[in-house]
């Protein structure tokens, strides 16, 4: 049998010629955010192959690790001024940051061929609005359907009030667009129906245990993966998808002797070669790491291996509430607790986990006992979404007090961070309007609404969806698919002719009959919300664009440099926000382009962990754009938050770095001085949290397999990003390795089903559990969730008891925040913060919120009572935790039972543990998503979800086309 | 149905001719500076390059060859893997020819076959792994085009390798490209 690939490589590639235009950027995908460069230049003068006829002066063919190889999926012809021109876009081989000398993934390394190309799988891009009149999709104007957006908002906001206006937005794509989205929301419409892509709700820490702990989540530096002596990694695969931190700096680590814990239920290549290297591999059970964690902790306190010293400096020994559930008293609390724990014995902890116990004792082993002369082995801990989506509070309390206790968290080398997922995009444009979220919890705690339920519930009369899938992210579940369609493309309410008045009268027809009109906005078309469901399409333009802005996972802010034209009238989505915003009669909306966007939210996101007001400021003073200051660091950029110190500007390399020097403040900062060398707490002091099983324990029993049932979990691998929505369909290479959804399975379990690699499958379950109901006036609603009023605006009714406990006066009295928690103040020296004048930890809580409201702390979720009172665990009594456990909520009746199905191709490897299975998380497929097999029930504390942990049938259902070809796909294993 | 492009059966000389096509293309390729003249040298009087013999070879026991030129981006493995493969040559086409220098960042995979993957790595300097059977395609890691594979055909027991699918790493021209196999 003989065959070709899909995707023929070209036999030349052209090169840049030496005065080709260079821009830098960084790669689009994820948290890493490699540094690129783009080199244009017009198409038919093109470089030669001799040193000195080309941009990278470089003899072709060149050697190993230069750098300056262009593959010919690093080339594309884009439009610049409407000319043709050809691009490519390598690794910025110059670079000593990040991806230093120009390494890059498959992801980043294909990224040329993402720009649109009519000649390529990116014609399909949007261009131009369309509205659907007569189930179609027709171009319309801008003016007029920003006119049409508008009229139907005003018409929901006074008619239903101002949260039945929803938004569901991308929380990554760039701090221009995402502050001028959340402007809108927050200080234009002033709704609480807003969610970010990944969550119902949406605001608040997503490690909410870490911040408890009073640790950032990402406060460590690249070079922290590289210069411990022992990394522990938890719930997360580096080398699949955030891979230039594995490539450049943990494989580093390892060659230079540092060992690798991996607790993940597959192993990938990146395990195996740090297995192979003096490693653990921790083969866990899906959702059974507050356990494992739980169970090393124990041993490590009865051998007394914690860092004694670190625990006696850093650790706050009090806690002023009783009956707290999760902080402890201090050390001496926590060892009496955790050794007395039932869900602290390794026998346990070996059960459930699945992990034998001799491998939990050597991972305690390795990760906290001192050397034969009572030295410490420096250690870290990294986790991902493996451990925080799945029992949220409790798996990043564990892991955070396990660090703790082994001195990790605040020194070079000893640090407690994420990875990350996405790259860090969002800048806030004001608060989220806790108040206006109707529904609290059992006791007393407001919650946010949960924008899908509150959709499926009939609340929202205007919902604008962007950058996301929605139908497929979240949990995926049937219902919301279903209740989204009722309510918008199969309302009954459809205008039938492209009459600018016509339509408008019809979508608030359809508001007032208790629908709503959906606006779908988006690079390229969405199925199905986008094909099939949305009443008007909005093009955005993407990456490559516009100058944008953005930080990686080590707070490395960058510009990402516009080199390409926009497609057709595809604009900014803070363009698109702010003709809005101004049609609605908003002000401050007046940004003439996205550097005006970016100096504006500078003074917003101020005492954030990515502040740059400083930045700011200084181009300011210079007479420059902030943007322009920007571009002069390139692909190194400068890591926040930016310090203004000595007249320079500063970067941050890591947060709360006990080791930190500063140096005399010139200007304005305008973080929390004592964030960059103390914990996020009171008394700059870390909190040990005692993380319990009882609030996800009767979960994960009722979601473990049963019979034949296997779990299904999901992850990244490094060909795709996300849902793939421009490059795994749109990028030929990419398509001829994963044309289709996957799914692994161990071979024992594939042989009993008679599956083997390349078989299509059909993953299924009829008892997924679905939180249902709220957001009504019903008794049940009330007696459980609160009062709901009618109209979902503070304006509409009297503040009632659930407003007052949230109120910033009322929250005071629960003494979550204790005045003090530790022994003594720490006495080391500030000069940083010397210099603003004010010492350290003096002074009284009022006078710190009133420095804090003086520094306009918009967005901040920091030292913030209110918020705190929502999202914290501290302070809690497990009264409170109770009502929103799995087993009180099904007595109640607010869980139903959905049942869901996906389809993938089967790939048999051993790579995955046995009784489990593994598929990409959220592949956009016309066989729908892996999540929808996952529950829709959140974590009682932070209300987070719990995206990994699901189980399912699973059967053959043919072959695949692939079974049999050589052309596409692999069924090789990842970890050879 | 299989996506597979069927091989029409074509015949050695039909080959040929497939490659004196793609010979004469880089032959005006060849005029550009940094081409050199013993790309001409081989287009001329090396239409064909042996590289072993189908009685010698072992499953699973892979011989390193250079092609097309002495230099080090000219580096090639030959095995039969002993199963078949996409652009596999021989009674149970399963013998394939690749490039030894990995697509990402040109790390060396000489001496990195997997006799139990039938793959080439995983590369010593950031762990990419190809498939050998899937024509070269990665498996895992970050290359971002599939390892170039040499076009082989068979003259009695004597195997040649004719040509080259897919831009060796290092190169911005391919020496003797073929886009069939």
């Amino acid at each position: 049998m003989s065959s070709k690939p899909l995707y023929m490589p070209p036999s030349s590639v052209p090169l840049p010629p030496t005065d080709a235009e260079v821009f830098t950027t960084a790669c689009d995908y994820c948290i890493v955010a490699c540094g690129y460069k783009v080199y244009r230049w017009p198409v038919g003068r093109d470089g030669t192959e001799a040193a000195g006829g080309n941009a990278f002066n470089m003899d072709y063919p060149t050697q190993t690790m230069t750098g300056a190889w262009v593959s010919s999926n690093q080339h594309n012809i884009v439009a610049h001024n409407g000319k043709p021109h050809n691009i490519a876009i390598v690794g910025d081989r110059d670079t000593k940051v990040v991806n230093v000398g120009g390494d890059h993934s498959i992801r980043g390394g294909t990224i040329a061929k993402k720009c649109y190309n009519p000649n390529t799988l990116t014609r399909d891009r949007l261009k131009y609005p369309q509205i659907r009149v007569g189930g179609k999709l027709h171009r319309i104007a801008w003016e007029d359907a920003i006119d049409i957006m508008a009229e139907v908002s005003k018409h929901v906001i006074e008619t239903r009030g101002r949260s039945s206006w929803a938004m569901k937005m991308f929380s990554y794509n760039f701090w221009e667009n995402t502050h001028a989205l959340t402007k809108l929301a927050f200080r234009g419409v002033d709704t609480a129906a807003w969610a970010v892509h990944d969550q119902p709700t949406g605001h608040g820490p997503d490690t909410p245990g870490m911040s408890d702990a009073g640790i950032d989540n990402f406060s460590a530096s690249y070079e922290d993966w590289s210069t411990a002596d022992v990394l522990m990694m938890v719930g997360t695969d580096p080398f699949e998808a955030k891979t230039i931190i594995y490539n450049e700096w943990i494989l580093n680590g390892i060659r230079n002797g540092m060992k690798v814990i991996s607790v993940v239920p597959r192993k990938t290549q990146g395990v195996a070669y740090a297995e192979q290297n003096n490693g653990l591999y921790l083969e866990i059970n899906p959702g059974t790491d507050v356990l494992l964690l739980n169970a090393m902790a124990r041993i490590i306190v009865s051998k007394g291996w914690e860092d004694s010293e670190f625990v006696e400096n850093w650790i706050n020994n009090k806690t002023e509430r009783d009956k707290e559930v999760f902080q402890a008293d201090g050390f001496d609390d926590f060892k009496e607790w955790i050794m007395n724990y039932k869900y602290a014995r390794l026998d346990i902890a070996a059960e459930k986990t699945g992990i034998p116990a001799e491998q939990i004792m050597k991972a305690a082993e390795m990760v906290a006992k001192p050397r034969a002369d009572g030295q410490r082995y420096k250690t870290s801990f990294a986790i991902e979404k493996g451990l925080y989506w799945s029992n949220n509070y409790g798996n990043t309390a564990a892991i955070t007090a396990l660090g703790l206790i082994c001195g990790a968290g605040n020194r070079p080398g000893q640090v407690i961070s994420r990875f990350g997922g996405h790259q860090r995009g969002m800048m806030p444009g004001g608060r989220y309007p806790e108040q206006e979220a109707p529904e609290k919890f059992p006791g007393w705690r407001k919650q946010g609404i949960d924008v899908d339920r509150w959709v499926e519930q009939g609340r929202a009369g205007f919902v604008w969806v962007i950058g996301t899938t929605w139908i497929q992210a979240m949990t995926a579940s049937r219902r919301l698919e279903e209740r989204i369609r009722a309510q918008s493309s199969g309302h009954g309410d459809q205008p039938t002719k492209l009459d600018k008045q016509h339509i408008i009268d019809v979508y608030k027809k359809r508001s007032d009959n208790g629908g709503f009109m959906l606006v779908h906005q988006d690079v390229f078309p969405v199925e199905p919300i986008g094909t099939e469901i949305a009443d008007l399409v909005l093009p955005a333009s993407g990456w490559g664009e516009q100058d944008l802005t953005r930080a990686n996972g080590e707070r490395r802010i960058r510009l990402y440099s516009k080199f390409n034209d926009a497609p057709g009238e595809s604009l900014a989505d803070w363009d698109i926000a702010a003709r809005f915003a101004r049609a609605m009669g908003y002000d401050g909306f007046d940004w003439k382009d996205s550097n005006a966007v970016f100096e504006d939210a500078a003074f917003y996101n101020k005492g954030r962990r990515t502040s740059y007001v400083a930045l700011v400021e200084y181009a300011r003073l210079h007479g420059r754009r902030a943007h322009e200051v920007l571009r002069d660091y390139g692909t190194t950029g400068i890591q926040a938050p930016i310090r203004w110190e000595d007249g320079k500007l500063v970067g941050t390399a890591r947060l709360h770095d006990s080791t930190l020097k500063t140096g005399t403040a010139s200007g304005l900062t305008a973080i929390d001085p004592r964030w960059l060398r103390k914990f996020k707490t009171k008394t700059g002091r870390a909190n040990l949290l005692k993380a319990v099983w009882e609030t996800f324990g009767d979960y994960w029993e009722f979601m473990k397999p049963q019979g034949d049932e296997l779990w299904v979990t999901s992850g990244r691998i490094n060909e795709i990003w996300q849902s793939g929505y421009d490059d795994q369909i749109r990028r030929p290479y990419l398509m001829q390795r994963w044309p289709d959804n996957f799914l692994e399975i161990h071979p024992d379990d594939a042989k009993a089903r008679g599956i083997e690699s390349g078989d299509m499958v059909l993953v299924s379950h009829d008892k997924i559990p679905v939180e249902v109901g709220g957001y009504s006036n019903s008794e049940a609603d009330r007696k459980l969730r609160g009062a709901t009023p009618f109209r979902a605006d503070r304006n509409a009714e009297q503040a009632d008891e659930m407003v007052k406990v949230v109120d910033r006066g009322h929250s005071e009295s629960r003494g979550i925040e204790a005045r003090s928690m530790g022994n003594a103040d720490i006495t080391e020296p500030d000069e940083l913060l010397s210099a603003f004048g004010a010492p350290d930890d003096s002074g009284t809580d009022a006078d710190r919120r009133r420095r804090k409201r003086e520094a306009g702390d918009a967005g901040q979720d920091i030292d913030d009572p209110l918020m705190k009172s929502i999202e914290s665990g501290i302070g809690l009594r497990w009264e409170d935790v109770k009502p929103m456990t799995f087993t009180e909520m099904m007595k109640n009746g607010q869980v139903e039972m959905d049942s869901a199905s996906f389809q993938g191709v089967a790939i048999v490897t051993e790579n995955v543990k046995k009784g489990v299975m593994f598929t990409y998380f959220n592949t956009t497929t016309k066989n729908r998503a892996a999540n929808s097999l996952c529950g829709r029930i959140n974590d009682p504390i932070s209300q987070r979800p719990r995206y990994k942990l699901a189980r399912g049938l699973v059967k053959k259902i043919g072959e695949s086309d692939y079974k049999h070809s050589f052309s596409q796909m692999s069924f090789k294993s990842r970890a050879i | 149905m299989s996506n597979d492009i069927k091989s029409d059966g074509e015949r050695p000389c039909e080959s040929r001719r497939h490659f004196l096509l793609a010979g004469a293309t880089t032959a005006v390729l060849a005029g550009l500076p940094g081409v050199t003249s013993a790309m001409n040298m081989l287009v001329k009087e090396f239409p064909r390059q042996k590289v072993g013999q189908l009685s010698q070879l072992k499953d699973n026991q892979p011989i390193d060859f250079q092609f097309p030129t002495s230099s080090p981006t000219s580096t090639f493995v030959l095995v039969k893997l002993g199963e078949a493969a996409g652009g596999g040559v021989g009674r149970d086409k399963d013998v394939v020819a690749f490039s030894n220098l990995c697509t990402h960042m040109g790390g060396p995979l000489n001496g990195s076959y997997k006799s139990k993957h039938k793959a080439l790595g995983p590369c010593p300097l950031h762990l990419t792994t190809f498939d050998l059977t899937r024509h070269g395609m990665v498996i895992s890691g970050h290359a971002t085009e599939s390892l170039p594979q040499g076009r082989l055909e068979i003259d009695g027991d004597d195997i040649y390798v004719t040509g080259i699918m897919g831009l060796l790493y290092g190169h911005q021209n391919n020496p003797l490209a073929v886009t069939q196999l």
